[in-house]
Formats: structure tokens, C-alpha cells, sequence
């Protein structure tokens, strides 16, 4: 019975596994035998076909259409650069410009423009030598229109400038000019070919120009995200937490806590929202990037300024208005890191290309240079990150190496030698015990005397290591700053004939310049002032607690601003260094602070304590100590930059264990302490 | 490491090794039934390569899961590596250790040989002999089944039913085992990528018949733009800020006569779904989709019907008059007149095409692509190093107008073997090869191999504008000199061509060797490079053209997350070595902003109220944080704190970690931070002053006073760590230091690798962690200010020996050695000067300095 019961249990027990069996079988069998429908989780790619391996190219090799088709003619009506410019007439010297007189009376501003393109390096007087014939269409306010130029041909290797976009009634037919003009709208401008200008307010300054008005690197806590340009003019900054879509009307209830500022105040807000429609708004933009704001520019259909050089993405964010609230989130996400390069960015173009009347034609002008130019043009990072391009000259050299300034950018050092250059000036004498001293130094590579006096060059010279050449120079001051090819390192060491330095201060400045290799490294120094009483900026070589120029007569600076000093200065400035010999020095600080926007570096220098005059003890020189050094030439050089780029600075570099009472047996520069 | 108790045996873990030995075969398990003796807890890891273990296996965990309880449990018990390393490990260690010795003794004793080896639960017994002699195993195995399963499961039966019953069971057991792995297996596999994609051939495709009055899209609309044209409301949600792209199914198209429309699809654009498909920016969801790809191959338009296959682009299903939708186009044009843009009419369709103009070419709507070259699959080339070549310029062209060939002649007479104009070769025995030959006169020369003995290599416009030679010639790194008037070069949108081509205008081809002359050596390298780059980067299969032009369109709806110039252009060597300054805009700040003082202080209540004092009174203070990092305590009372002219804020810390210290506070208004410990009380208003000064003109830097110095070890091949009185620096203590508040973003949220936890939880070396993210991100050295050598008071001294000093030394210095690993590079910069104010140590009337009291060593 009990075997039965078992005997019956166990039946149960394998009819039912039976039963499952077949159940999760037949399931099984059914999935096999059904086409599985994609599953919603993974998705179904492209599929891998079994014959991919069979498939026929898309080009038959050696499919090539044997009626190659013969040189094409431009399309009527539109122009581009191959086909409407005629670079023939550019070759050598670069670009060349010659700019139509004005016919009939001029405004003041229309004046200045004039002379400042005169006083460029890019200027011609000649029509007939100039590769571009540049037709200025400025005073749109008086109504009247140029005229159809003389030498118009077609409009061939012109470039109409309108620096403001009233519209100026089209007298005569464009033809194959170029145009440059504000805020081109996108369909109208032919890449490559027009040059996009940046919307200038009226009164925006001529010269120099208002600095950049960041005064700091990050967004200062607690400022607004956002500020809206309001169509009156003005900016009204908005808190993002407030309103959901802040810049649309049709979903705003309550302005809520935000304030408008009217007039043309800046906007302090870390992002401005600039409208894409309207071309006014483009001077919106303008101001955004004075300001330091970063501008959010909302579906433009105008081309950005100089796009064709510029790269507005560091510098900018151009969003699609049909996306609010993805632009907003994407904002208030932004990483630190961005919105700090790209706040520093608007201040670097700002300053670079367009804070002046006078850097936006010239950029213009560089802009179109660089499309003749070809291959040696500015590279990309010269335009785009500091000096700009319009400070780093693209013939000096193409490779950002051979600048001061992109060493960290390209991952490259300083080069280890360094030439003296040293100025034999009247009563001539050559400079043997200097010539001593430099030459021991282990980092010198070549020597170079730049003899300018009256007196006929010595047959003979020291016996030196060091390769020595010697110049036989025109007898002007501005000579000491040309880019002599002779130079063959990075680091020049500029020296007179009368400085007295030892081997050690050689060595120690050099190792700092390396560190410093956009800067000028000197050994003794001057300040300028603000001069209360003349109402002017004033000049003293006393020693003080800051200084702003280190003098040229012994110092180290990079070879490239010898080629700054002599091609892009202009030839009125140069003039007034050689006349008036102690401003050459003023002048090339001048220079290298308008590029770098850094103070000079002073070194120790020993002989300063022991006696009262330094360097040029006698005679007249180039840097005469105690006759007074000209103070209306700094006055001068200011008003012909256009603004004060000299900067102070209150510290002076020694070496790290300078006059620490420990052995001298430690120290590296022992000599530099003696007394 | 857990079962290894033999003291002697060492242990490496299989994943410290560099590499596995077949990753794909590889698979490195661990479980806690063998270490822990928690068999019944089914908890294990599995760590593999292969895509398809991983999935299978993780499927099956659906049937496995841990309940939350054991899982908390495990972690607990894992979590705790105090217990596990002092109490379990050595424990178990003899434990096994003991067992081990017991059993193998045992066996020893018996006389069967075993293999004794110092790790692991099982004993590997050789019982082949006692088996033979006896029938112990047997015996042995038997009983186990009989025992223990046997009366369990089969009841007393007869032999012969038993037998039958058994064979019963064991084919319903085996059916089950087979369906369940049915059920299991399947899935897994299911949903790794070979099995999901069908395998079909491409004649199976569906038929699309298209009769002949349907629907013809318009001509391209030259004005289009992305705001006009584009429909971004599709591709608004995605937080990835990714487009998605969705690719219609394969349709075969034929006339109302059954004609095809066109070849169904080539092996490139089979290709170039399938990178599409297999990226990250596909979608099979079309509703979900932002960009449509249709399948209808245009890469070459004389394979196709232009009417008919217009109307097969208007039958998608989301054609909508081309919004969104991608074509590919690579040979556009057709005899007689070759237009520069496929000729079939797509209304809105982007278009991205091989051989634009400037005519045809809608900036920023369409992409500009290369014309692919089928020999950058087949030929490989090496890359060849820049420099000098043979010939100087070469042109390899067949085909070429004859005024061009003139053109071209004319230049090889001039400069004789420096140029070489090739062209086909006419008798030739074998035409097979005949692409792959190019002749100049009698000579015979391989082709593409020949374009590496060129410096330049002329790209001139053919019959049509985009040319496959330009991805020979850059894949020769071979410059290319683009004569082609009006040509838009290939993703000239973002890339910079000017880095790697010479373009020059058509009417200039007599002079272009004169043009070339002119190129300095220099930048013809780097030239050389960039073009071989850009081959590597964007031109060398069609799955590298595919992604860069999804990049572009996605770049243009998410240009807040788009990729720079820099990522696009520079090559690979160029980016590692080059350092972005976070702070590159040379900016002095202004005076009046002043810095914020932070205090880092556990319970030194009365050194932190003389430091309090003391830093008041430096005239550019302008805000004071004192970080409390004393969690069993609390600050003293407010009216205890000294009363200082500026803001004092007191902020409390969750847990004693020195990485408070560079917390990027919401109190620190101001840009200039100064790090200061709650005892640095020896430096002067005058010192701190002036150190805030110097920090003002290098505000990208680490202002300090004592310097210290990395030294490299020759002796024992490491970094070493050195103190005072050398003649150079490359780190500032931060004890007191300045620096810029973004540095304490970075060091908070930025640092690389785990060196902040690192730091926290060894309790030094967070200065020097702050010298290496400093150095690293802005490429410059410290700025040491004033003789400052130590920070420790003269009466100090006596309290720490010698020895500390030493093992001091040792641990700095194995934190240098520790970063410069992490960092993979040193990046410190040594210098040799530090900054003293203007007129220190002068002979100069003391009070008339503005820094007189500049304190002492």
C-alpha cells in the first residue's frame, strides 16, 4: 500500500516535471521559430550584411572623367578672393595702401583717420604702386557719398571702408570691391573676401582707447549671472532663479529684483545676452567686450567682427534663441575654467583690435595682408591669443617659437645664449674691459659692436673666445633697435659702450630674463609720474621705491622687438628718438609695455651703491644722467600712443641667498655682493 | 592574498600586472565562499575584457541577486580593513596554516603523494595508486551516494524498476537543464552585438517601388542656415549635449518598370552607417532623433537616377521638406559641367559634400568633406619623419587639362630634377595595376608610394574640385599646394588649413615654385606633420569622416559644449606638451581689492590670536577666515576673539582634514588668498605686505617665503626632497602664502588622481601638492619673496632633534615621488632669483623704503 502510495506520488511528481518541460520547451521552441521583434532596451544598429564584403566601391578606381574640365570662369556677380583681387601688384613689400583724397570738406574725425592710415607702415602715395585703393566712406552723417574714384577699374583691388553703418546711397556699382563693413548681415557677405567690422559708436576714441574694465580675473561673487540688452539702450541685469526664460517677454510676469541700468553704462554681469536680430545690437556687443561680460549672442545673422581671424568661440557663445532654456542651464553649468578663459579673452580682443578707431583699421588692413601673404600669414595663435596679431608681425617669423610670448602655449623654452649688442656712440672708444666682462660669461654666444661715431673703426680688437662682428651703423640712436640679421639668438644683451658690468651680474640677469623672456630685464631704472603741477606726465631716474623703465643701455630683452621697434612704430616716433636721443630708451619701454602689459624686471646691479652715477659717468651719451632726460618726451610718446602702457612695479629679483649672512662659499653670484 | 598563509610565498594580484596575457581568455574571479568560508552567501567579483562574459554573466545575476541586508553586511565586513588585516587575516592565516600541516602530515604518513603548496583550501591528492591497489575510491565515491542522496531521493525499489525510474528522472533533469539553459543562454548573448544585428544580405532588402508622378523635393535652398533651416527643437533634450541620429532602414528603390533607382549601397556608405550606427550619437528611436540619415546611397552621383531618387528622398518617412536630414555626397556633378553640389534636389537636407565651392557651399549649414580614398585602406604607408625630400614638388595627377599639364611641364623644364610632373603610364603589360603606376617618361614609379619622396605635392582642380589625392598626399605627409580657385578645403570649418596646405590661385601657377621657395624650412615641418595629422585625425577611413562631420553639426547646436581650435588642430605632441594658463590675461589687480587671510587652526588658541593680531595689521588685509578644523570643539566665544579692524569669519569643518585649508570658501571675496598657519607669528606687517605686492604683479603664481627645492636622486634613480640654503627654488612652504582663489577651485575639485585623499589621510605634504597643481596648470615657478628661510622660531628648535628633521625629509621627499607619478611628469620649475623690494639691502636712508622692516631669516 505504501508502495503504491509512493509509486503514485512519484508518477505525479514526473508527469508534472513533464509537464513543465514541455511547457518551457515549447516556449523556447516557439521564440527559436518566430523572427524576435527588437527589444525596446538595446538599440538595433545598422545591420552588419552578410555580403558587406561584396559590395562595389563608390568610385570605380580609376574613374576619373577624361574630359577634365577646363579652367572655370568666376560667376558672374559674386566675387571671392581668387578671382576679384589681383595680387600681382603686392608682391614685395607687403600690402600697400593708397587712400582716395577727399573731395570737398572733411570732418575733424574723417581727418584723423586720414593721418593715422598716412603714418601707418601699410601707407603709400602712389595709386599706381599700391596693391589696394582704399575708399573711405566715413561721414555718413553729412550725407555725402564719394564719388565714383578716378582709378576705380571695376572696383578691382578696392576695399570700401564703412566704419558706421548709415547707409550711404549707392552712387556707383560695387563691382569687384571689397567691403568692410559693421555687422554685415550673413547673406550679404562673402566669406573670404568682405571684411566684417565691428559696430563703432560714434564717439569711440580715435587712438589708445579705453582699456578693457575687468580689474579682475574671476566673476566677483554675488554679481548677476546674466545681463539683457534693453532695446532703449541700457542693460538690465537678471537673476537667473528668478524667471525661467529671462529674455522673452511673452513668459515674463514680474521684472522681479532686477535693475536697469540706462545709458551706456557697461553691463557688470558675468554673461550678457545680445539679440541676433537687430544690427544695432551689434554695438551691444562691442560694449559687452569692454566690459568683460561674455557675450551670449542669440541666433546673429550678422557676421561677427574680423571672424575670418578671430576665433569668437573663446571669447563668446553663440546660442540658438529656439533654445532657452537649454542655453540658460548650459550657462549657469559653465565650468569655472571656461567662463574664466573666456572673460579673459573678450578683454584680450577688446584691447587687442578694437578699443580704437585706429586697431580696427589697421586690423582691417592686417587682415587683408595676411590673405596676400599666403603661407606666411599670422598663424591662428598669434591672432588669438596675447599680444594679438596687430603687435606679434607675422614677417619677423610664422613660427610662434621664435616669439616671446607663446613659449608655454607651444611647450618650447627660451633659447640658452644670448648676443650683446654693444653702441659704440661718440667719443668711441672701444669697450675692452666690457667686452671682458661679457664675454666670460658662459651663456654669451656672439658679440656685437654697432659702431656709431665719427671716429674710423680700431683695426684691432681684444682677443676673445666669443665671435666678435662689428657694425658699422648710420650714426643714429634708432640703430641700436634695428633687427640686424647678424643676430642670431633670442636674447640680445643691449649695452653702451660706458656700462660697467661683471661677469656674474651677466649670468644672473640672463637666468632671470629666460624666466621672463617677454620682459625687459635691466639693471637700472626710471619712473614716470603723473605730474601734478604741469599737468603732464614727468621723468626722474632718482632711486626710488618703484620704477616703470629699465634703461636700454644695459639690458636684456628679446631680439624680436628690435623688428617691433623698427617696422611697426611709427616713422614720426622714430624721428623724435633720433633727435632727441634720451627718449630712445622711454620709447622702447614704451613699446614693450604696450605689448606685454607688465611692468620691467630690475636686477641687482653693484656699482649703484658705491658711486652716485651710474653707467654713463661723462660726456654726453644716449643716457646722460644728470642732465634732465627730456619730460615732454614722455608727454609726447603718450599722446602718440594714445595712452600710458608703462606700469610700476615695487620688487627687484636677487639672487635667492643675496646678502644672507651665510658663507659665500654657498652662494652662486658671491661676486655680485662685493662691494 | 587572503588564502595565502605560507609566510614565505609572495603574492601578486593577476590585475596589478601591466597587461593580461589574452585579455579576451582572461577572466579573474573572486568570491567570498573561499576566503570568508561563507559558502552559502553568494557574493562574488568577476573581472573580464570580454564584452560577451560580462553581459552573459550579467545576466544571470537577475536570478541571483543579494538581498540589501547581505549586501550591507558584505560591505560592512569589507569596509573594515582594520579587522580584516589585523584580526581575520592572521587568524585565518593559521588557521589554514595549522589544517595544512595536519593533512599533509596525515598523507605523508599513509604514503600518498600530494602537492604541498602554501596557499589555497584543497590539497591536490595523486590517489591513482591507492585506487589501483584497492577499491577505496570507489568505495569512497559510492557511499557518498548511497548514504547520503540515494535513500533520499529513490525509494526501495527492484533493481529493475530502480533502473527505470532512474533513467526517467535523469532524462526529465537533462530536459530541464536544457531548457533552462535555453532560457538563460540567449538572453545574455542576445544583447551583446553579434547576435543583435542581423546578418542579411543586401539583395533581401525590401523593394520600394516609386511611381512616376510622386513628389520631388525642391532645389537646395542657398539660404539656409542653421536658424532658419534646422529644426533644433528635435534635438533640444539631451543632457549630454549630443545630437542623436537616426538611419532609415535599407530600401531597395525601383521605377514604376522595376528599374532600380540607383545601386543600392556602396561598401563606403555601408561603412559609414555602420560608424554612425555603432557611435554614440545613434538612436533607433526616430522620434527621439535629432539628425536623419537616409539610406540612400549619393556618395557618388553618376551612379544615380537624380529625379528618382529625389522622389525617394521625399517618400521618408520624416522627410518633412529635408529638415534634419544628413547626405553624404562625395563625387557631385556630372558630365558635362561637373556642378560643384549633388545635383539631386533635397530642399533643406544638410549637405555634407565632397568638393564645395564657394558658389555652392551654405557656411555653417553645410560640411565640407573630403573625397575619400580607397588607398588609405589599402596602402600603408609609414609615416615618414618631416624634412628634406628628394624632389622638392611633384605632381601625380592623370588626367589634368592640358593648359594645366603645360603649365606644369613648363615648371620641370625650369627647375629640372627637383620637379617631377608624372602622369599615366601608356605601356604597361598588365593593366590591372595601372592606378597604382605612374610614369614620367620611361620611368616607372609606385604610386602612392612616391608622394613620399616629395616636400610638395600639387592638388590641382580636376573635372571636379575635391580630389581623393589630397588624402594620398596627406597620408605621404607631403604638403599639399591647393590649386583649385574657389575650392572649400575639406571641414575647413575647423579646421585650420593654413597650417597644413599651401593654397595658391590659379592664375599664380607659373610662380608657385617660387612661392614655395620662399616657405622657411622650419615651417615646411611643421607643415609636413600637420598634414600627415589631419590625414591620421580626419581623412583616413570613412569612419574618421563620418564622426568628424556628426562633431561639426553637433559643435553648431551645443556651442557651449563645443570642441576648440586647439582639439581640433594641434597634434597630439603638440597638446601634451603645451600648458593653457588658466590665468593667461596679463592683469595686475588693483590694490584696493586686498587679499583675505585664512587660517587653518585644530586648538592653538593663543598662537591663532597673536597670528590674528599680527595679520590685522598688514594695511591691504581685507578680509580674515579663521578654518576651525576641531571637530570636539568648539570656537572660542565671540567676545574672546581679538578685535581686529576687518571681518573676522569663523568657518567649522565636517572632519580634521588639511585639504580644508584650500577650500574654495564662499567667504574669500577677494582674488588674492593668503594661506597662513596658526603659528606664523615671526613675519612683519612690512614682510606680508610686500608679499601681497609681488603677488599683484604675478598673480598666476604662488607667492611664498621659505623656498624649498627638488633635487633628483642619482643614487637611488628618485626625487628628493631639499631644505634651506640653497642657491635655487621651485616650491614656497604655504604656510604663509598668496595665491589666487581659483588655485583652491582646482586643488579642491581638480586635482589628479587621489592624491587629495592621499594628502588627507597621511596629513602632510598638502603644500607641496599645491606647488605641483600650480606649476602643472600655469607652466610657471613660484615666486620666493625676502630672505625668509624656515618658519620655526629660534626657541622652537629645541623640541624637534635631528631625527625628526630627517624622517621629516624622507616623507616629503616620497611625496615628491609619489606626485610626480600621479602627475606623470615633474612639472615644478626651478629659478634661481626670489623678489626683494626695490631698494633692499641699499645704501639708501632706511626710512625713506617702503618696505623697511623686511624681517630675517
Amino acid at each position: 500500500m505504501q508502495s503504491w502510495r509512493r509509486r503514485k506520488s512519484l508518477w505525479l511528481a514526473l508527469s508534472a516535471s513533464w509537464l513543465l518541460l514541455v511547457l518551457l520547451g515549447g516556449f523556447s521552441l516557439l521564440r527559436l521559430a518566430l523572427p524576435p521583434r527588437p527589444r525596446p532596451g538595446a538599440p538595433q544598429g545598422w545591420p552588419r550584411w552578410l555580403d558587406a564584403e561584396l559590395l562595389q566601391s563608390f568610385s570605380q578606381a580609376g574613374e576619373l572623367p577624361e574630359d577634365a574640365a577646363s579652367p572655370q570662369a568666376p560667376h558672374g556677380g559674386s566675387c571671392n578672393w581668387g578671382a576679384c583681387f589681383d595680387t600681382s601688384k603686392c608682391r614685395g613689400d607687403g600690402l600697400k595702401v593708397f587712400v582716395y583724397p577727399a573731395s570737398g570738406p572733411i570732418s575733424e574725425t574723417h581727418h584723423r583717420i586720414l593721418a593715422s592710415i598716412e603714418g601707418s607702415r601699410f601707407h603709400t602715395f602712389s595709386p599706381a604702386g599700391a596693391c589696394l585703393l582704399l575708399l573711405l566712406s566715413l561721414d555718413a552723417q553729412t550725407g555725402e557719398c564719394s564719388s565714383m574714384p578716378l582709378q576705380w577699374n571695376r572696383g578691382r583691388n578696392h576695399l570700401v571702408l564703412r566704419l558706421h553703418p548709415a547707409p550711404c546711397p549707392k552712387t556707383f556699382q560695387l563691382g569687384q570691391a571689397m567691403v568692410a563693413e559693421a555687422s554685415p548681415t550673413v547673406d550679404s557677405f562673402r566669406p573670404g573676401f568682405d571684411v566684417a567690422l565691428p559696430f563703432l559708436p560714434e564717439a569711440h576714441p580715435l587712438r589708445g582707447g579705453a582699456p578693457g574694465q575687468l580689474q579682475q580675473h574671476s566673476p566677483q561673487p554675488g554679481i548677476a549671472l546674466l545681463a539683457l540688452e534693453e532695446e532703449r539702450g541700457g542693460w538690465r541685469t537678471a537673476d537667473t532663479g528668478s524667471s525661467a526664460c529671462p529674455w522673452d517677454a511673452r513668459c515674463e510676469q514680474d521684472p522681479g529684483p532686477g535693475q536697469t541700468q540706462r545709458g551706456e553704462t557697461l553691463p557688470n554681469a558675468t554673461f550678457c545676452l545680445i539679440s541676433g536680430h537687430r544690427p544695432e545690437a551689434a554695438s551691444r556687443f562691442l560694449q559687452a567686450l569692454q566690459a568683460g561680460c561674455i557675450p551670449v549672442l542669440l541666433s546673429p545673422r550678422w557676421e561677427l567682427p574680423f571672424s575670418e581671424v578671430i576665433d569668437w568661440t573663446k571669447a563668446a557663445i553663440v546660442a540658438d534663441e529656439r533654445l532657452p532654456l537649454q542655453v540658460l542651464a548650459a550657462l549657469q553649468e559653465m565650468s569655472p575654467a571656461r567662463v574664466l578663459a573666456l572673460r579673459q579673452q573678450t578683454q584680450f580682443l577688446w584691447d587687442a583690435y578694437f578699443s580704437s578707431v585706429e586697431k580696427v583699421i589697421h586690423t582691417t588692413l592686417e587682415v587683408i595682408q595676411d590673405r596676400i601673404f599666403g603661407t606666411s600669414a599670422h598663424p591662428s595663435l598669434l591672432w588669438n591669443s596675447p599680444p594679438g596679431a596687430l603687435l606679434a608681425l607675422s614677417t619677423f617669423s610664422t613660427s610662434p617659437q621664435d616669439f616671446p610670448f607663446y613659449h608655454l602655449q607651444q611647450g618650447s623654452r627660451p633659447e640658452g645664449r644670448f648676443s650683446a649688442l654693444i653702441w659704440v656712440g661718440p667719443p668711441g672708444q672701444p669697450p675692452l674691459k666690457l667686452i671682458q666682462a661679457v664675454a666670460g660669461s658662459q651663456h654669451c654666444a656672439q658679440i656685437l659692436v654697432l659702431w656709431s661715431n665719427e671716429r674710423p673703426l680700431p683695426s684691432s680688437w681684444p682677443e676673445t673666445a666669443m665671435p666678435l662682428t662689428v657694425i658699422d651703423g648710420h650714426r643714429k640712436v634708432s640703430d641700436r633697435f634695428f633687427p640686424y640679421s647678424t643676430i642670431r639668438t633670442d636674447a640680445i644683451l643691449s649695452l653702451d659702450a660706458r656700462s660697467s658690468l661683471s661677469t656674474s651680474e651677466v649670468d644672473f640677469a640672463f637666468v632671470v630674463w629666460q624666466s621672463f623672456p617677454e620682459r625687459m630685464v635691466g639693471f637700472l631704472t626710471s619712473s614716470h609720474f603723473w605730474d601734478e603741477a604741469h599737468g603732464g606726465w614727468g621723468y626722474t631716474a632718482e632711486r626710488t621705491n618703484e620704477f616703470s623703465m629699465v634703461l636700454t643701455t644695459a639690458a636684456f630683452y628679446h631680439r624680436y622687438y628690435h623688428t617691433l621697434f623698427t617696422h611697426s612704430l611709427p616713422k614720426a616716433l622714430r624721428t623724435l628718438a633720433d633727435e632727441a636721443p634720451t627718449c630712445v630708451d622711454v620709447l622702447m619701454n614704451f613699446l614693450v609695455a604696450a605689448v606685454t602689459k607688465l611692468p620691467p624686471i630690475k636686477v641687482p646691479y653693484g656699482k649703484q651703491r658705491q658711486e652716485a652715477a651710474p653707467l654713463a659717468s661723462g660726456g654726453p651719451g644716449p643716457r646722460p644722467k644728470p642732465q634732465a632726460p627730456a619730460p615732454n618726451c614722455v608727454n609726447q610718446i603718450a599722446a602718440a600712443f594714445g595712452h600710458m602702457p608703462l606700469l610700476s612695479s615695487r620688487l627687484r629679483l636677487d639672487p635667492v641667498l643675496f646678502k644672507d649672512p651665510v658663507s659665500v662659499q654657498r652662494k652662486k653670484y658671491r661676486s655680485l655682493e662685493k662691494p | 592574498m587572503l588564502s595565502v598563509f605560507e609566510e614565505s610565498a609572495g603574492y601578486r594580484s593577476v590585475l596589478s600586472l601591466e597587461r593580461l596575457p589574452d585579455p579576451q581568455r582572461t577572466h579573474v574571479m573572486w568570491a567570498t565562499s573561499k576566503d570568508f568560508g561563507m559558502s552559502g552567501l553568494r557574493f562574488g567579483t568577476l573581472y573580464t575584457e570580454n564584452q560577451d562574459v560580462a553581459t552573459a554573466v550579467a545576466s544571470l545575476c537577475r536570478y541571483h541577486g543579494l538581498s540589501g541586508l547581505v549586501q550591507y553586511q558584505m560591505a560592512q565586513l569589507l569596509r573594515d580593513r582594520d579587522w580584516i588585516n589585523q584580526v581575520y587575516l592572521p587568524e585565518n592565516h593559521a588557521r589554514l596554516k595549522a589544517a595544512h600541516t595536519y593533512v599533509s602530515e596525515e598523507l605523508r604518513a599513509l604514503g600518498i603523494p600530494f602537492l604541498s603548496r602554501g596557499a589555497g583550501f584543497f590539497i591536490w591528492v595523486d590517489l591513482r595508486k591507492e585506487c589501483e591497489k584497492e577499491a577505496v575510491c570507489v568505495i569512497m565515491c559510492a557511499s557518498v551516494k548511497y548514504n547520503i542522496r540515494g535513500p533520499a531521493l529513490i525509494p526501495r525499489m527492484k533493481t529493475k524498476h530502480r533502473i527505470y525510474y532512474i533513467t526517467l528522472f535523469s532524462i526529465v533533469l537533462l530536459g530541464l537543464i536544457a531548457t533552462g539553459m535555453f532560457q538563460f543562454w540567449p538572453h545574455s548573448i542576445e544583447s551583446s552585438n553579434d547576435w543583435n544585428v542581423e546578418k542579411r544580405s543586401v539583395r533581401d532588402v525590401p523593394v520600394v517601388r516609386l511611381p512616376a508622378d510622386s513628389p520631388i523635393p525642391e532645389r537646395g535652398d542657398l539660404s539656409c542656415r542653421m536658424h532658419t533651416c534646422f529644426d533644433v527643437y528635435r534635438c533640444g533634450f539631451n543632457p549630454k549635449n549630443k545630437i542623436k541620429v537616426y538611419i532609415y532602414a535599407l530600401k531597395k528603390y525601383v521605377d514604376d518598370f522595376g528599374v532600380p533607382v540607383s545601386n543600392t549601397i556602396s561598401r563606403e556608405y555601408n561603412e559609414l552607417l555602420t560608424a554612425i550606427s555603432d557611435s554614440d550619437y545613434y538612436t533607433d528611436d526616430i522620434n527621439r532623433a535629432c539628425l536623419f540619415v537616409p539610406s540612400i546611397d549619393v556618395l557618388n552621383q553618376n551612379t544615380l537616377r537624380i529625379k528618382e531618387t529625389a522622389q525617394a528622398l521625399a517618400q521618408l518617412s520624416r522627410w518633412d521638406r529635408g529638415t534634419n536630414h544628413l547626405l553624404f555626397n562625395m563625387l557631385p556633378g556630372g558630365p558635362p559641367d561637373y556642378n560643384t553640389a549633388l545635383d539631386v534636389p533635397r530642399d533643406r537636407a544638410l549637405l555634407a559634400g565632397g568638393g564645395f565651392s564657394t558658389w555652392t557651399y551654405r557656411q555653417g549649414y553645410d560640411v565640407s568633406i573630403p573625397v575619400y580614398s580607397p588607398l588609405s585602406a589599402e596602402v600603408d604607408l609609414p609615416e615618414k619623419g618631416p624634412g628634406p625630400r628628394r624632389y622638392f614638388l611633384i605632381s601625380s595627377q592623370v588626367g589634368l587639362h592640358p593648359e594645366y599639364r603645360e603649365d606644369l611641364e613648363a615648371l620641370q623644364v625650369k627647375h629640372g630634377e627637383s620637379v617631377l610632373v608624372l602622369d599615366k603610364c601608356t605601356n604597361l603589360s598588365e593593366g590591372g595595376l595601372s592606378i597604382r603606376k605612374r610614369c614620367h617618361k620611361h620611368q616607372v614609379f609606385d604610386y602612392p608610394q612616391v608622394l613620399q619622396e616629395a616636400t610638395f605635392c600639387v592638388v590641382l582642380r580636376g573635372a571636379r574640385l575635391g580630389q581623393a589625392i589630397l588624402s594620398d598626399v596627406l597620408q605621404a605627409g607631403c604638403v599639399p599646394v591647393v590649386i583649385a580657385d574657389s575650392y572649400i578645403l575639406p571641414f575647413s570649418e575647423v579646421l585650420d588649413w593654413k597650417r597644413a596646405s599651401v593654397v595658391v590661385p590659379e592664375e599664380k601657377m607659373s610662380d608657385v615654385y617660387s612661392i614655395l621657395q620662399s616657405i622657411p624650412q622650419r615651417q615646411i615641418e611643421e607643415m609636413q606633420r600637420q598634414a600627415r595629422w589631419f590625414w591620421e585625425a580626419y581623412f583616413q577611413s570613412i569612419k574618421a569622416i563620418a564622426l568628424a562631420t556628426l562633431q561639426i553639426i553637433n559643435d553648431r547646436i551645443y556651442p557651449y559644449a563645443a570642441i576648440s581650435y586647439e582639439e581640433w588642430n594641434d597634434p597630439p605632441a603638440v597638446k601634451w606638451g603645451s600648458v593653457s594658463n588658466p590665468l593667461f590675461l596679463p592683469l595686475i589687480p588693483p590694490q584696493s581689492q586686498g587679499f583675505t587671510a585664512i587660517v587653518l587652526t585644530y586648538d592653538r588658541v593663543e598662537s591663532l590670536f597673536r597670528v590674528i593680531t599680527e595679520v590685522s595689521k598688514v594695511p591691504s588685509l581685507s578680509k580674515l577666515l579663521v578654518v576651525w578644523n576641531n571637530q570636539n570643539k568648539n570656537p572660542p566665544e565671540d567676545s574672546l576673539w581679538p578685535k581686529i579692524r576687518v571681518p573676522l569669519k569663523v568657518v567649522r569643518t565636517a572632519e580634521n582634514k588639511l585639504s580644508n585649508r584650500f577650500f574654495p570658501y564662499d567667504e574669500i571675496e577677494t582674488e588674492a588668498v593668503l594661506a597662513i598657519d596658526d603659528d606664523i607669528i615671526m613675519l612683519t606687517s612690512d614682510e606680508l605686505q610686500f608679499g601681497y605686492e609681488v603677488w599683484r604683479e604675478f598673480p598666476d603664481r604662488l607667492v611664498g617665503y621659505p623656498g624649498r627645492l627638488h633635487l633628483w636622486d642619482h643614487e637611488m634613480n628618485k626625487w628628493k626632497y631639499e631644505s634651506e640654503w640653497t642657491n635655487e627654488v621651485s616650491m614656497v612652504l604655504t604656510g604663509a602664502a598668496f595665491y589666487h582663489k581659483y588655485f583652491n577651485y582646482l586643488y579642491t575639485y581638480k586635482m589628479p588622481g587621489d592624491i587629495k585623499n592621499w594628502v588627507d589621510a597621511h596629513m602632510n605634504c598638502e603644500d607641496i601638492a599645491m606647488n605641483f597643481l600650480v606649476a602643472n596648470v600655469t607652466g610657471k615657478a613660484v615666486i620666493k619673496v625676502t630672505p625668509r628661510k624656515k618658519f620655526k622660531c629660534p626657541e622652537c628648535t629645541a623640541i624637534d632633534g635631528l631625527s625628526l628633521d630627517q624622517t621629516h625629509m624622507v616623507e616629503r621627499s616620497e611625496c615628491i615621488n609619489k606626485f610626480a607619478s600621479v602627475f606623470g611628469t615633474m612639472p615644478l620649475k626651478v629659478v634661481e632669483h626670489r623678489a626683494d623690494p626695490v631698494l633692499y639691502k641699499d645704501d639708501f636712508p632706511e626710512k625713506l623704503k617702503s618696505f623697511p622692516n623686511i624681517g630675517s631669516l
